[in-house]
């Protein structure tokens, strides 16, 4: 059965209706990607996904029971985690406090805990400490865990807000754009990242503008163009799709393909 | 290759160092000053030790005007050293080694000398002894001493003590800060007015200060309206300990009740106004801390006893000692909460709690995209921030014994939200320096500026000059220290007196961020 199961979902915005009827599903461990044009929709789709933007009709489906109208709390202590287009970190906490947010919600200390600080918060702050110190290591940032978060440098932010994502235990991490701003050397990083983090039994669902990031790392892509689904399928088959081609390059251009 | 990104590890913390290292040394030179100086403006006819300088410089005659001269030239050293070394500073140049030493030696001269000329005066030679001169044993002048004494062991520290007061800045703070609290009763033991002062005004604002700070500083949502849940706490202890309705509880049982009906009044204020940020949410605690001094006065449910309030509320005891006679016990008390609540506050601020406050402040939307349950926490902030305020306002309840909806208006949210952002938003050593500063001027200060003017400029008085001065009501200066103290902290020190580390001006970015309801389109 599928992981996530988005049904006949839109979502309008007074008279702009920024998602249609859009439908698809995504399977458990797969990597999948959502392209489209500037302005298609695909930022509002993982707004709708992860609660922060209520849905106008249609259903969320996660492992088969409905998510949509929850809370954005509540969808990510359900398992989607996700980053953000623009980065949104905590810039005046460290590194290591930003991870350790990710873990707040299957924290178990309760506020007296923390305010008598009882062995069970401190030993629970030592343990989650060292698992998110853990956490940066795997993902090379060992040696910038006491730094504040909008200190480190862009490439380094990008991953960190995955970082925090991971800390959140998810089932599906949705990221928003993860490529963009990177260098050649740091995409090639964060696709082997994608990979190692789907063989550890993580779905994943992007958004990405970088065609060559798009095609070597997804199972499956999703193509929006004006708030529709207009193609879905393996990368050869949407790069060969004629709609898409269109979209992208306007009339008459599906002849030649965005190789980039 | 990467280190060079890494931040070096306790840069922040050594900035701070050198902050607190100004206020220490600034604070001993203002002790020593006062020490000085409190006879002569209280008591102009006084003699003793640190006390009318012209006498001894009249007649001097005894041995122990000659150890004053000593004395007084070390003081002159400990005074003028901060403004030596800010002209260092400005000039660029460090002082040399030996002036670390040189005010060291000041230090402990002055302190050893201080105690021996008071021991002779108080229990060896008696006063008036001829091998002393014309130095007197008198209670302004103990006071004098004290705060001299103080002022002495303060300079000793700083100066002794150079690196660690530079690299343990907090723990340097409070072992200055909290004998002068626990002493403070001692020695002003003859000044009962003083004390209870000291317990109403500093002890409560502090507490005020430490409970907005949770609001305002952890979980950054602007409260104008904070009056409000002091003023609750404050008719919850008249209610229960006065005879409007014939309840007496100890006071004991009050302050949790207080900080309960305080808790809960902050729950229902947060519940529905939460989605608001920045601005909005500012204005409507505005109208809440308005709404319920109005309440009050209408004497609603005839709970509140009207325009005139509730009086004949209990003086608290344990066992024999009555706390109405003996002010200072209500004095001590509130500090024991208050340090209990700093402790609690402390941990919490570290806790997993606090860290989700503070993501809060920081990122609205992402903290919620993170698993936090942004209305829940935000409410915690309100109802923990209401609670402390309910505590203090059962206390104030049963210092002045009366309490009227005047007591709580808009003027003590502003005086308290100053407070916060003098001594630095979100830090506590920062909160409690800053109604420390704040309480003293205001409440301190400058009431009794009217009487040390009409005392300097009375004709008699031997340094009478301004004569106009003695026509002028200081009083009338309060908002003026407000906005003045608040426009010069805003120029040069946008953080506070002492910032807190990851300082953010809530303030000053209320205009970017958005709120998670204004994102979901529901605000």
């Amino acid at each position: 059965m599928a992981l996530l199961d988005l049904v006949n979902v839109s979502k309008r915005f007074g008279g702009l209706q920024a998602v249609s009827n859009v439908s698809f599903a995504i399977e458990d461990r797969a990597i999948v990607s959502m392209i489209g044009p500037n302005g298609a929709g695909k930022t509002t789709a993982f707004n709708c996904v992860t609660g922060l933007f209520p849905l106008s009709s249609g259903q969320i489906l996660l492992d088969g029971i409905s998510i949509s109208g929850l809370p954005p709390h509540r969808i990510t202590r359900l398992g989607i985690a996700r980053t953000f287009q623009n980065i949104r970190l905590f810039s005046y906490m460290t590194a290591v406090d930003n991870v350790m947010v990710g873990a707040h919600w299957w924290m178990k200390a309760h506020v007296w805990d923390g305010a008598l600080r009882t062995p069970l918060s401190r030993h629970e702050e030592r343990s989650v400490e060292r698992r998110a110190l853990a956490l940066l290591e795997g993902l090379g940032l060992s040696g910038y865990a006491g730094s504040y978060a909008r200190e480190l440098p862009y490439g380094l932010q990008r991953r960190l807000e995955i970082a925090r994502a991971l800390a959140t235990r998810p089932r599906l991490l949705l990221l928003d754009e993860p490529a963009a701003g990177l260098n050649t050397q740091e995409k090639i990083e964060l696709m082997a990242l994608i990979g190692r983090l789907r063989d550890e039994g993580l779905t994943i669902f992007l958004i990405e503008h970088d065609m060559r990031v798009v095609m070597e790392v997804s199972d499956r892509i999703v193509v929006l163009d004006h708030g529709e689904k207009i193609a879905e399928g393996k990368p050869i088959e949407v790069r060969e799709n004629p709609r898409v081609i269109e979209a992208y390059l306007g009339t008459g251009a599906s002849q030649e393909m965005p190789t980039a | 290759m990467l280190r060079f990104f890494r931040r070096p590890v306790g840069s922040a913390q050594r900035a701070q160092g050198s902050t607190v290292f100004w206020i220490l040394s600034v604070t001993a030179s203002g002790l020593l000053l006062m020490g000085w100086l409190l006879p002569w403006f209280v008591e102009p006819t006084a003699s003793g030790i640190g006390t009318s300088p012209q006498d001894v410089l009249l007649n001097p005659a005894g041995f122990a005007d000659f150890l004053i001269y000593v004395i007084a030239a070390t003081m002159l050293i400990l005074v003028l050293s901060p403004l030596v070394e800010i002209a260092a500073r400005i000039r660029k140049r460090q002082l040399p080694q030996i002036a670390d030493r040189a005010r060291l030696i000041a230090a402990v001269a002055g302190l050893a000398l201080t105690v021996a000329v008071w021991l002779l005066v108080r229990y060896i030679l008696g006063p008036r002894d001829s091998t002393l001169g014309p130095i007197d044993s008198h209670t302004v002048t103990d006071s004098a001493v004290w705060l001299t004494m103080y002022g002495y062991g303060v300079a000793a520290l700083v100066y002794g003590a150079r690196t660690w007061v530079l690299s343990r800045p907090n723990v340097a703070f409070g072992l200055v800060v909290l004998p002068f609290g626990a002493l403070l009763p001692l020695m002003f033991h003859q000044a009962p007015d003083f004390l209870l002062w000291a317990a109403a005004s500093l002890a409560v604002y502090t507490l005020l200060g430490l409970g907005l700070n949770i609001v305002v500083g952890f979980a950054g949502l602007l409260d104008l309206g904070y009056a409000a849940f002091f003023a609750i706490g404050a008719y919850a202890c008249a209610s229960f300990a006065s005879p409007n309705h014939h309840i007496h509880l100890p006071l004991w049982v009050l302050i949790f009740i207080g900080a309960a009906v305080a808790s809960v009044f902050g729950g229902i204020l947060g519940a529905p106004t939460l989605r608001l940020r920045g601005d909005y949410l500012a204005i409507v605690t505005l109208g809440f801390g308005e709404i319920i001094p109005d309440l009050a006065t209408n004497n609603v449910l005839g709970l509140t006893g009207g325009p005139s309030g509730i009086s004949g509320i209990d003086q608290p005891s344990i066992g024999p000692i009555n706390f109405g006679t003996n002010p200072q016990w209500f004095y001590w008390s509130l500090l024991i909460l208050s340090i209990i609540v700093v402790l609690l506050l402390r941990n919490t601020e570290h806790s997993r709690l606090g860290r989700a406050w503070v993501a809060i402040r920081e990122d609205e939307v992402a903290a919620a995209a993170t698993g936090i349950n942004t209305t829940s926490t935000k409410l915690l902030a309100f109802a923990m921030g209401a609670s402390v305020s309910g505590l203090a306002g059962a206390f104030y309840g049963s210092i002045v014994t009366i309490v009227t909806p005047e007591d709580f208006s808009f003027s003590v949210s502003v005086a308290v939200l100053s407070i916060i952002v003098l001594g630095g938003i979100g830090n506590i050593t920062g909160v409690i320096l800053g109604s420390f500063v704040l309480t003293l001027v205001i409440f301190w200060i400058l009431p009794h500026m009217n009487e040390w003017s009409m005392t300097v400029s009375a004709p008699d008085h031997p340094i009478s000059f301004l004569p106009g001065l003695g026509t002028v009501n200081f009083t009338q200066y309060t908002y003026m220290v407000y906005g003045v103290a608040l426009i010069l902290m805003m120029l040069l020190r946008p953080g506070g007196l002492l910032p807190s580390r990851a300082r953010r001006v809530e303030l000053e970015k209320g205009i970017e961020s958005e709120s998670l309801a204004a994102v979901q389109g529901r605000a």
